[in-house]
């Protein structure tokens, strides 16, 4: 069909039996002399052969003849998988659920690309996984025909308890009520992205280009119309099928930590896929991929925002401290300032708060998951923080507006009572916020973010820096106001550098103690955290034990030795000493939530690749 | 996404009406994104944005199962695919590579124009006259100043029938050429050289109903879960629960698979093959009429096994006495026995023997012929077998003899050219082709859709011979492959999917490939580039009959009139397309509506003598045995379905990358690693007398102690391998060389 029919409809069926060109198209074979030969007449040269050639290329109207123009309604497809989807939807107290024949899957990835094509998703989204588990090493206590090696295909387990549905802070997941599977509503999403921490499974997965999460939705429209999902529609060897499960059934295996190999606990969300073998060996297995150390996403924004947060609480309950310890003018001077910078730090913290939201445009649901959103009441709290603060700093300088707007004059004699009752109020909600904080994270299940893990590393922080920032205060009022630094506010201000040293040595002694798991003989994950920090972050972890050890010990050393034995100096040397030392600690303390979040090792199904 | 508010689910929001749906919105535009609507065409539901308005099916161009991809057009260009449902092959699936044999064409590095290396050694892009003017003036003077001969080329068992029939035509005839070979020199050589010597033509006698009729499978060398899952999926439809012995020295997936699986020591291979034989022998349990009326030699065998006693056996192997006997009891019990083979074999320096020892087993047992049976080579790449007809390398077209007169003359009468432009002998094999550049005869080489910088055993030496030749010409579709790099000129190649031909799979069926997709830039076929070729090289005239695929389809029938491979029943690519393609022989339209033909089933064989041959000889030890320096064996092979050979296509799809993993692994036994202080994921040096690489450390009990195993996808892997190759076919032995290995 080389354009000998320049007319013909092209496709395979214009054979022409090559001597006998179709009419109109005359075409003369000659021996071409030299490459460069002139055409005459219908002779082509190889030139004209080359255009002709470039020309058919792009054309496309070849296959027309073999399109297929029938369709019968119901997939042609149906025939393989109709007895792999059930026949009627599930009864109360039962749902959907996907179950998988280990002792079929051999470990072709066909549902993987199967999915991600029938679903038309981006280049490099897939929603379902293949892992791997292979026998332990080195082995022990084995009963059975090991080694061995077992694939498994895994997406969404569409929970009985979803976790992520649990965490939305907008309510974007619905799990629904007859199929029980668990949708993710694209249109909702402000791409928080906390159901990623939360899914035991590492199921919802995160698109930059749109800015939310997409997830598998056990292709529900398909099997609304009897159509199977894309994985079984795609699986050669008939390894997985959607089954009606009762949730007492789930419930059940649940309880019994039934489920499958090197997956996390199913009691937390219940999920509902059936792992199914007739080989018991299967569950000495581990995951192939317990050796890889991948450090997780380091969601910077959340990194400075936490850091930052818990700075504002330091800040404020430093003023506060200072404030009862030592009442007087040098203090009084100071809490105006300390009051409106704490403010500020809120007001940046929740700017960069919003950095982490793929559309922060529609943060205004952040309300919606308050019953059971830990991220939500978090959002709330400090939200509810950022006002107190606003009012309380407020208190201290709305004085100052009467000049300008006489009306303010009216509330002026209310202020000091207000400011009373305002402080503590801040300082409550900055706590309870924090815990929302602390709770944001333990509410994940990772185990490098338990309670006991996190709770001391946030209060911590705010510790340290509110601790950090009291030096600074009270250098800088003496500073303001001319004031020496003597007596029992020389005695305060090394009294708190004293107080930085010990709280920076007890955290700093506190996270290195998870260095003891490197002698672990499983792959813990505190092991595997402790490795993490050790190796692939290991620049990140020492910059943070240095910062940290310069910011909470040396140089708070040399300030205490400055005002103990040289207090002669001019101010700015101490300054100067505590506003490094807090930059230190403060950087330092970015560093560890940034390898909080790094190292954390999060639940997963087992990974399909070794290194 | 079809209740916008769902008051089951929110029956406060429900209520708040339009604030309501922006407070909890369940449609939009991002979820109408992921919307699936019916996409007819006998499909189900597709995303609205990748519906069809006609599909068209097609054979895959990855491996050698040969499925059917249905692929969905919208205004004549591909935009999704499904494996096909009614094919016969893959009834309804595919692997990975096929579900993404789309992806893989919109790289960035595809070939775009014709490059030429200029003076400051850069490739620089050219005119395709340029380009075309450049080659045959290279190439031309090259063979003025060395001989016709000097200049060579090497094909490859992944381009369709026609473009290698049209390219082995105009290389040998009208170029004057006569060394040609493919890269199915390093995947398949071995099964035709055993067939050819064992049968009387290179006829791999099997049907893939085969594998839901066997009583028992017996699976040597061969990975097919992950090389050909298609296949085993079709070994899962067998309902007749059949044994299925694996014989591997790794415990690969398909061993775990298997109801037994012979873990023998490596290359112990041919040795438990006759051992069996021997056991069969001694136990009566031949078919003693068959091997009377259709075979030759068998007194000679009976006496060649005698030494392969249970006991010499097992000690070679490292079987046990349990396992050896579970095997032959199988071997006899079973009704339908069908052994099936691959690289495990082929890539043997005596593969050869092993494939006919199978065969040996095959004919002595009488489970050939017979639905279920066989002595069956599983092939490597979509069209070795088209290859192995009408590459016009080894053999002359249409499975004929250069060295014989009545062959040439009946090509030369066929094709209307004069005899005296058809070479009385065979083209030299890959490896004698790189020896003849070691050796300064050949000067000239021209590599077509092949990755020879990346898959030559012994790879180092590849750098050295680029050096001795004068011209190098490449032809792919990615300017970015190894070879490509260092080519003198870069011809750009239209892919799979962009042009028309057939390919003809594992169990002799062809299928036809189409033009779905439009080529970038100014990439050609080969079809084309061949053709342009002979224009400019001014032997147009010659192939003047050879005008499009399909017309060379129609001459490729002509030249397999009266052959095995006879295929003259075919009308034409619409009749292959209705028929779910169509196996050879094929002599009467009326045989393509049998959809599952094997081959021998009255027992006459392709020999003179219609009777197939027991071929065989001693085992021999490894060309390369591990020593005091170089104490393991490395074994190397597939790492996973979604990686095919030298992944110059695979690593170019997202989604392939997620199911592999990225950096090169080691396989090392538990024993080993501790010994040596490597543990788990840490990097490992390996050396050979010939390279050294580094690997990341897999430790695992899967690979015996002593052994180490390296999946051949890496670029590096093939430094390591040892340049030895079977006697009788050429194939490259990459699967045993001695190494060293150390924590990096």
């Amino acid at each position: 069909m080389e354009h000998t029919t320049p007319e013909s409809d092209g496709g395979t069926a214009t054979i022409t039996p090559p001597p006998q060109p179709a009419i109109g198209a005359p075409l003369l074979w000659k021996m071409d002399s030299t490459p460069s030969a002139q055409p005459t007449g219908s002779e082509r040269s190889p030139q004209q052969w080359l255009d002709i050639f470039l020309n058919d290329q792009q054309d496309l109207t070849a296959v027309d003849r073999f399109s297929k123009a029938h369709d019968h309604g119901v997939p042609d497809q149906s025939k393989y998988y109709s007895e792999l989807i059930p026949l009627s939807k599930p009864l109360p107290g039962q749902q959907y659920a996907f179950e998988v024949d280990l002792d079929s899957c051999t470990g072709c990835k066909a549902c993987v690309a199967g999915c991600h094509n029938l679903n038309g998703l981006d280049d490099d989204e897939a929603w379902r996984e293949v892992g791997l588990l292979v026998s332990p090493t080195p082995p022990k206590n084995l009963k059975s025909q090991l080694p061995m090696l077992q694939m498994i295909t895994t997406a969404c387990h569409h929970c009985a308890h979803p976790a992520c549905l649990d965490g939305c802070p907008v309510m974007a997941y619905d799990k629904d009520p007859v199929t029980g599977i668990v949708k993710h509503l694209d249109d909702q999403c402000i791409g928080c992205q906390y159901c990623i921490l939360k899914c035991p499974y590492d199921v919802p997965k995160y698109s930059f280009k749109r800015g939310i999460v997409r997830k598998c939705d056990m292709c529900s429209s398909r099997l609304a119309v009897s159509e199977a999902p894309a994985c079984v529609q795609a699986c050669p060897n008939t390894a997985i099928r959607i089954k009606v499960v009762d949730l007492e059934d789930v419930k059940k295996r649940a309880a019994e930590k039934s489920f499958v190999a090197g997956a996390p606990s199913p009691d937390y969300t219940l999920p509902t896929t059936v792992y199914k073998t007739k080989r018991p060996e299967l569950l000495e297995l581990v995951s192939a991929d317990q050796h890889v150390l991948k450090p997780d996403h380091g969601h910077t924004p959340l990194v400075a925002m936490l850091t930052i947060m818990q700075l504002a609480i330091g800040l404020l309950f430093a003023s506060a401290a200072l404030a009862v310890i030592l009442p007087g003018s040098l203090v009084d001077s100071l809490r105006p300032f300390a009051a409106l910078a704490a403010l500020g730090t809120i007001g940046l913290g929740l700017g960069v708060a919003q950095l982490h939201l793929g559309r922060p445009q529609f943060a205004f649901r952040a309300f919606l998951g308050l019953r059971t959103s830990w991220l939500s009441r978090e959002i709330i709290g400090f939200g509810l923080f950022a006002k107190c603060a606003a009012a309380f700093a407020a208190t201290f300088w709305l004085d100052k507006l009467v000049p300008f707007v006489p009306q303010v004059g009216i509330v002026v004699p209310y202020l000091p009572l207000a400011q009373k009752i305002l402080e503590p109020l801040t300082l409550l909600s900055g706590l309870a916020a924090t815990f929302a904080s602390v709770m944001v994270y333990v509410d994940t299940r990772r185990p490098m973010w338990t309670m006991r893990f996190t709770a001391p590393k946030f209060f911590g922080t705010a510790l340290i820096l509110g601790v950090a920032s009291a030096p600074i205060m009270l250098l800088a009022a003496s500073l303001i106001t001319q004031t020496p630094l003597v007596g029992p506010t020389r005695l305060l201000c090394l009294g708190a550098v004293v107080a930085l040293a010990l709280c920076g040595a007890a955290k700093l002694a506190y996270d290195l103690s998870l260095l003891r798991h490197l002698r672990d003989s499983d792959m813990t994950p505190q092991r595997k955290s402790s490795l993490l920090l050790t190796q692939p972050l290991l620049p990140f972890f020492a910059a943070r034990v240095i910062l940290s050890v310069t910011g909470t010990l040396l140089l708070p050393l040399a300030l205490a030795i400055q005002i103990v034995a040289l207090p002669t100096l001019p101010i700015f040397v101490p300054l100067g000493l505590a506003a490094a030392s807090f930059g230190a600690a403060f950087l330092g303390e970015l560093l560890e939530r940034h390898l909080f979040f790094r190292a954390s090792v999060p639940l997963k199904m087992p990974g399909g690749s070794p290194v | 996404m079809n209740a916008p508010l769902d008051p089951k689910a929110n029956s406060l929001l429900s209520k708040l009406g339009p604030l309501g749906a922006l407070l909890r919105q369940w449609e939009g535009p991002l979820t109408r994104e992921l919307l699936l609507n019916p996409a007819g065409f006998g499909l189900g539901k597709v995303p609205d944005r990748l519906k069809p308005d006609a599909t068209t099916k097609m054979v895959c161009g990855y491996c050698s199962t040969g499925c059917s991809l249905n692929i969905h057009l919208k205004d004549g260009q591909a935009v999704g695919l499904t494996p096909a449902t009614d094919y016969p092959v893959n009834l309804g699936m595919a692997c990975p590579k096929g579900w993404e044999a789309l992806a893989v064409l919109d790289a960035p590095d595809r070939a775009t124009t014709p490059l030429l290396r200029n003076a400051a050694g850069e490739m620089e892009s050219i005119s395709w006259d340029v380009a075309l003017k450049t080659f045959c003036e290279r190439f031309k003077g090259i063979q003025d100043q060395h001989g016709k001969d000097s200049i060579a080329w090497i094909g490859t068992g992944q381009i369709p029938t026609e473009e290698l029939a049209l390219l082995g035509a105009v290389g040998k005839f009208g170029m004057g050429m006569v060394h040609g070979d493919g890269n199915t020199r390093q995947c398949m050589a071995t099964a035709v050289t055993a067939y050819k010597q064992s049968f009387g033509f290179d006829a791999p006698p099997f049907t893939y109903a085969d594998f839901e009729e066997s009583d028992a499978i017996v699976l040597v060398g061969s990975n097919l879960c992950i090389a050909h899952p298609i296949m085993w999926e079709r070994v899962l439809r067998n309902k007749k629960s059949p044994e299925i012995v694996v014989i591997d020295p790794r415990k690969t997936e398909t061993a775990c698979a298997a109801t037994l699986h012979l873990q023998i020591k490596p290359k112990s291979d041919l040795a438990l093959f006759y051992g069996v034989a021997h056991m069969l022998i001694a136990r009566g349990w031949i078919d003693e009429e068959f091997i009377r009326a259709h075979t030759s030699d068998f007194d000679g065998f009976v006496a060649h096994v005698e030494t392969f006693t249970p006991n010499a056996v097992c000690e070679t192997t490292g079987l046990s006495r349990e396992q050896f006997d579970r095997f032959v009891n199988i071997v006899h019990e079973r009704k339908a026995v069908s052994f099936w083979w691959t690289m495990g074999v082929n890539q043997s320096y005596e593969g050869v023997r092993v494939a006919q020892s199978l065969i040996n087993l095959a004919l002595m047992t009488r489970n050939i012929g017979r639905p279920g049976t066989g002595a069956n080579s599983i092939t490597g790449q979509c069209n070795a077998m088209g290859s192995r007809l009408f590459s016009n390398t080894t053999n002359l077209l249409g499975g004929r003899d250069f060295t014989k007169e009545k062959d040439r003359q009946d090509v030369a009468k066929i094709l209307d050219i004069p005899v005296e432009r058809i070479p009385d002998r065979s083209s030299w094999a890959y490896n004698e082709i790189m020896d003849g550049i070691d050796s300064g005869r050949i000067k000239g080489l021209w590599v077509i859709a092949t990755n020879t910088a990346h898959s030559w055993i012994n790879q180092n030496s590849v750098a050295e011979l680029r050096k001795k030749l004068d011209f190098l010409v490449v032809q792919d579709m990615y300017a970015s492959t190894e070879t490509a790099l260092m080519a003198d000129l870069m011809l750009p190649a239209a892919a799979w999917g962009e042009k028309e031909g057939t390919f003809i799979n594992s169990e002799r069926r062809i299928g036809v490939t189409k033009k779905v997709s439009k080529a970038p830039g100014q990439a050609l076929t080969d079809f084309n580039i061949v053709k342009l070729i002979s224009h400019y090289w001014g032997c147009g005239e010659m192939f003047k009959r050879w005008e499009s695929p399909e017309a060379t389809f129609q001459i490729m029938k002509d030249l397999s009139k009266g052959q095995p491979c006879d295929i003259t029943g075919i009308q034409d690519y619409k009749m292959i397309d209705d028929s779910g393609g169509v196996q050879w022989p094929c002599s009467v339209p009326e045989l393509a509506k049998d959809q599952q033909r094997r081959l021998f089933a009255d027992g006459q064989f392709f020999t003179p003598t219609k009777r197939a041959k027991f071929i065989y000889e001693a085992p021999r030890s490894m060309p390369e045995s591990p020593s005091a320096e170089y104490p393991f064996l490395l074994l190397t092979g597939r790492g996973t379905a979604s990686q095919w050979h030298t992944q110059t296509r695979t690593k170019k799809s997202k989604i392939l990358q997620k199911l592999y993993p990225a950096h090169v692994y080691i396989e090392i036994n538990p024993i080993d690693a501790e010994r040596l202080s490597i543990s788990a994921n840490t990097d490992v040096t390996i050396a050979s007398a010939r390279g050294s690489i580094t690997a990341k450390a897999v430790v695992t009990a899967l690979i015996q102690p002593g052994q180490v195993f390296l999946p051949m996808h890496y670029e590096m892997v093939n430094q390591l391998t040892h340049p030895s190759f079977d006697t009788y076919s050429k194939q490259p032995n990459y699967k045993c060389c001695a190494v060293q290995i150390s924590p990096a």
